[in-house]
């Protein structure tokens, strides 16, 4: 080759047509494309100064062309037109961008100082020169010329279209990507687009809605509002998806931008009317509102506190209104209390989605409806003197177990129900029981009520009795409680087999005689002793079953519980013959008359005779003059009073020879009726004592925990005592500030624990 | 007028016949039941030794396989023999 013909002067005139053609987007042959190649190549390799001075010549050429590009656009004065014609100039360019610079590969190399053989290893990714020098010139010139114009057309539109007119929303598309491509700065490629493009939409935006959104507000209140603000966030999120560039978080700025001055703008008058709304169930709307306030920060805040307001008002005054049945009727109240939880329940889930926020409203709200004193309050003596009343607690737990009962044991109500039916509803009052606070009510009653059942053999599904005890055991009941229930129905089957085999022993005339031999531990309830004179044939009896327990078990020792035994009595007269069903006690006093049936008998002789306690024989004489369901009492009496407190030592007792059964007025001649009533499971004395004895068990089992706590930690501050405290037993009862700070007076007082000396909010555990 | 007994169900409870109230080893009550023990009764029972002590008899054998010499009671030092 010559070297001559090599010189960026010997090859531009050849060059620069083709390279004309290739920027207006001329057919150009494939020598033609050939020829360029070759130029390139040989300037680069035989010309030291060609290289620069190709690309100067090459940028006058672009310079020059979009110079004439310019003109034409700027020739049309409408914004779609002049938008038009951009964007057909700028597509054209733009392509042109990706084929002027492929024959000046080498040019590049040669610019940059490298050698051929690097050329292959380029990046394809990497801007090219040529093709940076090329949208940097569209940049500087037009662009820069008529930006303002394209970006304030493009808004226009944007702004036509929110205000309901069509157009080709390519216009606004093809500008946005000119913006997006015409960047050359690696660093950040969206640097023009953000700066220009995205701040002008987000401004337009805000501004449209600012003038709008308070107009529509005015004119069309706060409910329809909502409505329109809901609907003009999706469109508006719709049109930025559309409009702005994908993956930039241009989107998200834009929506944030929306929800400022569509909602966060209005939140205070928008949230006015929430409570309203939740008190009037208007879940629809509730909902709508809930999508809005939530995309704010702290928006819901208030709507969780109206929830919250709501159902404690809601409840409390449900109750109040219903205070009348409910206070006398167990399965009313809970029944009560279930549907205002469903309520709420239902509430949250249409309004609010269950979301956990509202969830965590609704417990706490109803937490305190469960646990409320106004309609009903169990009072719990303190045992310290000088007037101290303690707090009183709801009764809720107590009526629970009420209502477990009449489901577990052979009732009406257990009756008329399916075995699916009562399950659930048992499921219900643990649902119910995950709201009360003082669990250990619900655990003593409970249990009592299902000695009494065992008892009496008076379940109605013993299957489900010991499916009870699981479920008790799966809702965080505490486990020695659970596991004593389990340990009675071990018991009872234990006393069947027993039974069995004492029937088999002593094959005599017993078939009749049932015995029931417990756990102290786990059944007992105090141990005092009832000392009670049994009919001989009873009383014959005891020391054979004493014999053979004594055979079947050496070491232990029985102890009667004559209180909670029973049996079946024939009462024979002139009008008829009843089965009967008694307390052992009432049998006793009943047995009284047996050698002496029409003898008056006073007070102090029953006494003498069934060697009952007093508070025992006065109870249990009135069971037999004053039993509520009889027309006609077993037993009368004179004179006349009005409770069993007022029989004196010369009160008189008879049998009432007329004694019958009444049935729709007719006498019966035989019949059965049972006079146990409610089993009473302790004596009279130790009644009074119940209560007291939740108190002291409570103090019991704060001490324990203090003790506990501080072992493992050795020295704690208060604070965090009180809330490890609360959390061991909370499935128990919460204790109140004033009991743990007494208890912890105690502790120290004892020396099991001291204050540190530096801080007294500090407490050490003294070994 | 005539009351004849046609059934009944007596209830007792039973209680361990110890001449103490807790265990002298654990000195946990023997109502209830040794340390290693959830429920009380048949499962964690008391035994005698011939001296008349008596312990939980997992306390008892706890206590008798950690004696490397003699097995003696822990109350009386005397040696340990169950009463039969």
């Amino acid at each position: 080759m010559d070297k001559g013909q090599s010189t960026f002067e010997d090859q531009w005139p050849s060059m620069r047509p083709i390279i004309l053609k290739l920027l207006q987007q001329e057919p150009v042959t494939q020598n033609e494309w050939h020829e360029i190649f070759y130029s390139v190549h040989v300037v680069c390799l035989w010309d030291e100064r060609g290289p620069p001075k190709v690309k100067d010549a090459l940028k006058d050429d672009i310079m020059d062309f979009i110079k004439r590009a310019q003109q034409r656009v700027l020739s049309h004065q409408e914004d779609q037109a002049l938008l038009k014609a951009y964007i057909a100039e700028w597509r054209k360019f733009f392509t042109q961008c990706d084929y002027l610079p492929t024959p000046f590969r080498q040019l590049e190399t040669s610019l940059a100082g490298k050698t051929i053989s690097s050329v292959n290893k380029k990046p394809q990714n990497e801007e090219s020169i040529v093709r940076k020098l090329m949208l940097d010139s569209w940049n500087q010139s037009i662009f820069n010329d008529i930006k303002q114009r394209l970006q304030d057309s493009a808004m226009k539109l944007v702004h036509a279209e929110r205000n309901g007119e069509a157009f080709d929303s390519q216009l606004v598309i093809g500008v946005r990507e000119s913006y997006v491509n015409l960047c050359s700065n690696t660093e950040d490629k969206l640097q023009i687009y953000r700066e220009n493009f995205e701040r002008a939409y987000i401004e337009a935006t805000e501004s449209f809605y600012k003038v709008k959104a308070p107009q529509y507000l005015q004119a069309n209140g706060v409910q329809n509002y909502m409505r329109y603000a809901d609907s003009k966030l999706r469109e508006e999120e719709l049109r930025a998806q559309k409009y702005l560039e994908p993956c930039s978080g241009s989107v998200q700025v834009l929506t944030e931008c929306c929800v400022n001055v569509l909602v966060s703008a209005f939140r205070i008058t928008i949230l006015s009317e929430c409570a309203e709304m939740i008190k009037n169930y208007e879940t629809e709307k509730l909902q709508l509102m809930f999508k809005l306030m939530d995309r704010v920060p702290g928006g819901i805040a208030l709507m969780l506190k109206d929830l919250e307001d709501h159902i404690i008002n809601a409840g409390l005054a449900d109750m109040v209104a219903s205070a009348d049945v409910i206070t006398q009727d167990s399965e009313k109240y809970v029944e009560r209390l279930l549907s205002l939880f469903n309520q709420f329940s239902a509430l949250v889930r249409l309004a609010f989605n269950d979301d956990p926020r509202f969830l965590t409203a609704r417990d706490k709200a109803y937490k305190q409806v469960v646990n409320d004193t106004t309609v009903f309050r169990l009072e719990l003596p303190t045992k310290q003197c000088g007037g101290v009343k303690s707090q009183p607690e709801s009764k809720c737990p107590e009526l629970l177990a009420n209502y477990c009962d009449m489901l577990l044991r052979k009732t009406p109500l257990s009756k008329r129900l399916t075995s699916d039916q009562i399950e659930s509803k048992l499921k219900d009052v643990l649902l119910v029981l995950k709201y009360v606070q003082n669990k250990d009510v619900f655990m003593r009653f409970h249990k009592a009520h299902l000695t009494r059942r065992l008892i009496l053999d008076t379940s109605a599904d013993s299957e489900k009795e010991e499916n009870m005890v699981e479920w008790l055991r799966e809702v965080g009941m505490p486990a020695d409680y659970v596991n004593k229930l389990a340990r009675m129905f071990q018991d009872i089957k234990v006393s069947e087999d027993l039974n069995q085999q004492f029937k088999e022993e002593y094959r005599t005339s017993k078939d009749s005689i049932n015995i029931k031999i417990l756990n102290a531990g786990a059944w007992a309830r105090g141990s005092e002793r009832v000392t009670v004179s049994l009919p001989l044939e009873l009383e014959d009896y005891i020391p054979e079953v004493e014999d053979f327990y004594k055979k079947k078990h050496s070491g232990r020792k029985l102890q009667w519980y004559h209180h909670m035994s029973n049996g079946t009595i024939t009462f024979s007269n002139d009008v008829g013959r009843f089965d009967v069903d008694v307390t052992t006690f009432q049998m006793a006093v009943l047995f009284a008359w047996n050698q002496r049936p029409a003898d008056k008998i006073s007070y102090e002789n029953l006494r003498l005779a069934t060697e009952l306690p007093d508070p025992e024989l006065r109870r249990t004489l009135w069971s037999l003059v004053a039993f509520p369901k009889l027309k006609r009492q077993v037993v009368l009496f004179a004179p006349e009073v009005q409770s069993p407190k007022d029989f004196n030592e010369n009160t008189v007792f008879w049998i009432n020879q007329e004694f019958a059964l009444v049935k729709n007025g007719k006498t019966q001649k035989r019949g059965k009726i049972n006079l146990i009533g409610r089993l009473q499971l302790s004596t009279e004395r130790s009644k009074e004592e119940d209560n007291e004895s939740i108190v002291q068990l409570r103090i019991l089992r704060v001490q324990e925990a203090i003790i506990k706590i501080l072992k493992m930690r050795k020295r704690i501050n208060n604070a965090q005592l009180q809330s490890e405290l609360i959390d061991i037993l909370k499935n128990m009862f919460l204790p109140s500030k004033k009991m743990i700070k007494e208890q912890i007076e105690w502790l120290i007082e004892h020396k099991y624990m001291r204050r540190d000396e530096d801080d007294i909010n500090t407490f050490i555990y003294m070994a | 007028m005539k009351v004849t007994i046609k059934s009944w169900n007596g209830v007792a409870t039973w209680r361990w016949l110890a001449n103490d109230d807790t265990c002298g080893i654990c000195r946990l009550a023997f109502d209830g039941c040794c340390p290693d023990c959830r429920i009380p009764g048949d499962e964690c029972p008391l035994v005698w030794g011939q001296c008349s002590h008596c312990f939980h008899i997992h306390c008892i054998m706890k206590w008798l396989n950690s004696q490397q010499v003699s097995q003696q009671c822990p109350m009386c030092r005397q040696e340990w023999k169950f009463r039969e």
